[in-house]
């Protein structure tokens, strides 16, 4: 366990090294009049640019953005925001998508299963923001109709992140329903079943052990689940105005601001690296041992 | 009657088939239909009922059957016009993919150069950062941005970023291949690696290929819409301007192109981002329900 951690650590450290020197490739120009040819040139070299960001590392920290505010401060307001979108999808995403593997699954051979299994193959194949522009025309057109109106941009109200939210744990769910299914599925016709059964145990209990063999499986997808939250949140989060550290984080990018994106993106590397932490230490302390498997 | 009861057996891969069919047509033969304005003509305004000339955007009317864009063309003729691009591009971005992906894969397999590690790297990287931030930073690298081929080296970066996924499954798949027993044969015999790739390997890869690049295409093309949100585009050209000022002027129609403003359109012209991601969203359905009817097919 503790060797695990100290290469994941390893692992994020390198990662957030190989980002660095991906954001500091020179991108600044400026144009230069050679003879009345008009060429665009880079500012720095690329020694120059790393050079000129230690410094300023050294001697400012993240540094302050265009208005003076330091960064540090306003990315724990924006951070904030983020985490109240990011931390309930990412749980419900977990939570909903394995009830609803378990309720498909439960129900596999009946119309309703079949019914769930279509419409769940649907949503997953609508991208997040054409749900959410629909979902947006939708509520404008039924304000006209008469339907009460409530504010569908922005971060000011305090229901400001549902739509955002479900926007973007739409398809994590769905996958981990899928997935959850699947991994039911294979389980159908071990042994240990058959003796649930024998012993008469109710579906309830039985389902719940089956669940408890699966979690192994589950646990792989969180990472990929918490990367799709944060890459969704990037594009719903510019569409819906709502202004967390994703929106910005897109802005610093696009102004070279190197210190302030790299305040923007490191917790989101955390939050990913917390996600990989978190599906160890979970798969450590949960997931039950196959005999003969060691730890 | 043949035709019905394969069509009965296969609905999923007739509905794909049907529905990739009505987008090749609409690509490549779209511009002939009466509705088509190919001349994209801008209207600059538009009378009012009480004589107020009434600047674009316009809303989805008799005149304009989905509305218009913010310079008055009219967006059904621009989806119809645009899809051969977006078409190519998505084709594009995929095939590159798997070209590299297969002998990668292959390697990877083989133990030969280090591609494993670098493999796993691409991967770990991917599987930390999304992947349109790093879209973002490579295609704004100066040489890149300045290039006159600009399109192909961002097909490339957009192909190269997620090669690693796909050559890790198919790395997958030929060790699952490499037990058999008609594998040890070739090898016992002493054929070339590229011979054992292209003869013993590939012929029982094609269909699981066909079904996972098909699956792919629908990727691709929600990754385009993702960037064509942030406003990065496979195509648009530098240009400098009479007063000696650089900036980048669109020259293409390619779909994504119509969501750069959409932060800005939904609260007016919600039309606009709606039908062009409406388009996207019809593409990745044709994709995912072609890939699944293909599977069953196959099995």
């Amino acid at each position: 366990m503790g060797w695990d951690f100290l290469k994941s650590s390893f692992v994020f450290v390198i990662i957030v090294i190989g980002f660095i020197i991906l954001l500091l490739a020179p991108r600044i120009m400026t144009v230069h009049n050679l003879g009345g040819y008009y060429t665009p040139k880079t500012e720095m070299t690329y020694k120059e640019n790393i050079q000129a960001f230690i410094h300023d590392f050294q001697t400012e920290g993240f540094g302050e953005n265009r208005y003076g505010t330091a960064v540090l401060e306003e990315l724990q307001a924006f951070i904030k925001r983020d985490l109240i979108i990011v931390i309930p999808a990412f749980v419900l995403s977990i939570i909903l998508g394995t009830f609803l593997g378990v309720v498909q699954f439960q129900f596999r051979e009946g119309p309703f299963g079949k019914i769930q299994a279509f419409f769940s193959w649907i949503f997953s194949s609508i991208p997040d923001f054409f749900f959410y522009i629909a979902v947006q025309y939708a509520l404008i057109k039924l304000f006209y109709v008469g339907l009460p109106q409530f504010n569908l941009y922005g971060n000011d109200q305090w229901y400001s992140f549902i739509l955002p939210m479900i926007a973007v744990m739409l398809y994590p769910m769905l996958h981990i329903s899928k997935f959850t299914f699947t991994s039911l599925e294979n389980e159908v016709g071990q042994d240990y079943l058959r003796t649930a059964h024998a012993k008469g145990l109710r579906t309830i209990s039985v389902l719940k052990h089956m669940l408890w063999n699966c979690l192994g499986s589950l646990l792989n997808q969180t990472q990929f689940v918490m990367l799709y939250i944060l890459t969704s949140l990037l594009i719903i989060e510019k569409l819906s105005s709502y202004f967390g550290a994703g929106y910005h984080l897109y802005g610093s990018i696009i102004n070279n601001e190197d210190q302030r994106t790299l305040a923007f993106i490191l917790p989101y590397l955390l939050l990913m690296f917390m996600t990989v932490i978190f599906t160890k230490v979970c798969r450590h302390w949960l997931v039950p041992r196959k005999s003969g498997d060691s730890r | 009657m043949k035709l019905l009861t394969f069509i009965r057996s296969n609905p999923l891969f007739f509905l794909g088939s049907a529905m990739f069919f009505f987008l090749l047509y609409i690509a490549f033969f779209g511009k002939y239909l009466p509705a088509i304005d190919t001349k994209l003509k801008e209207v600059d305004f538009l009378w009012t009922e009480n004589k107020i000339p009434l600047a674009p955007p316009y809303e989805p009317s008799e005149q304009f059957a989905i509305g218009t864009d913010r310079l008055g063309r009219d967006l059904l003729s621009l989806l119809v016009l645009g899809a051969k691009e977006t078409l190519i591009i998505v084709f594009a971005i995929a095939l590159v993919r798997y070209l590299l992906a297969i002998p990668l894969a292959f390697f990877a397999h083989k133990n030969k150069f280090g591609v494993n590690v670098v493999l796993n790297w691409l991967n770990g990287f991917l599987s930390y950062i999304p992947t349109i931030i790093l879209v973002i930073l490579l295609a704004t690298l100066p040489p890149i941005v300045l290039s006159k081929t600009r399109p192909f080296y961002l097909i490339l970066i957009i192909a190269a970023l997620e090669v690693g996924r796909v050559a890790e499954m198919i790395k997958l798949e030929l060790n699952q291949l490499s037990t058999k027993e008609y594998i040890t044969g070739g090898n016992s015999v002493g054929i070339s690696n590229f011979r054992l790739l292209r003869k013993y390997y590939m012929p029982f890869l094609y269909g699981k290929l066909l079904v996972n690049f098909v699956g792919d295409l629908g990727k691709v093309m929600f990754l385009l819409g993702q960037l064509g949100f942030l406003g990065i585009f496979i195509s648009h050209s530098f240009i400098q301007t009479d007063t000696g000022a650089f900036g980048f002027k669109n020259t293409s129609l390619s779909w994504p192109t119509l969501l750069t403003d959409a932060f800005r359109d939904l609260r007016g012209a919600i039309w606009i981002p709606f039908y062009a991601s409406l388009a996207m969203t019809y593409v990745i359905f044709t994709f995912n329900i072609l890939a699944q009817g293909i599977r069953k097919l196959l099995k």
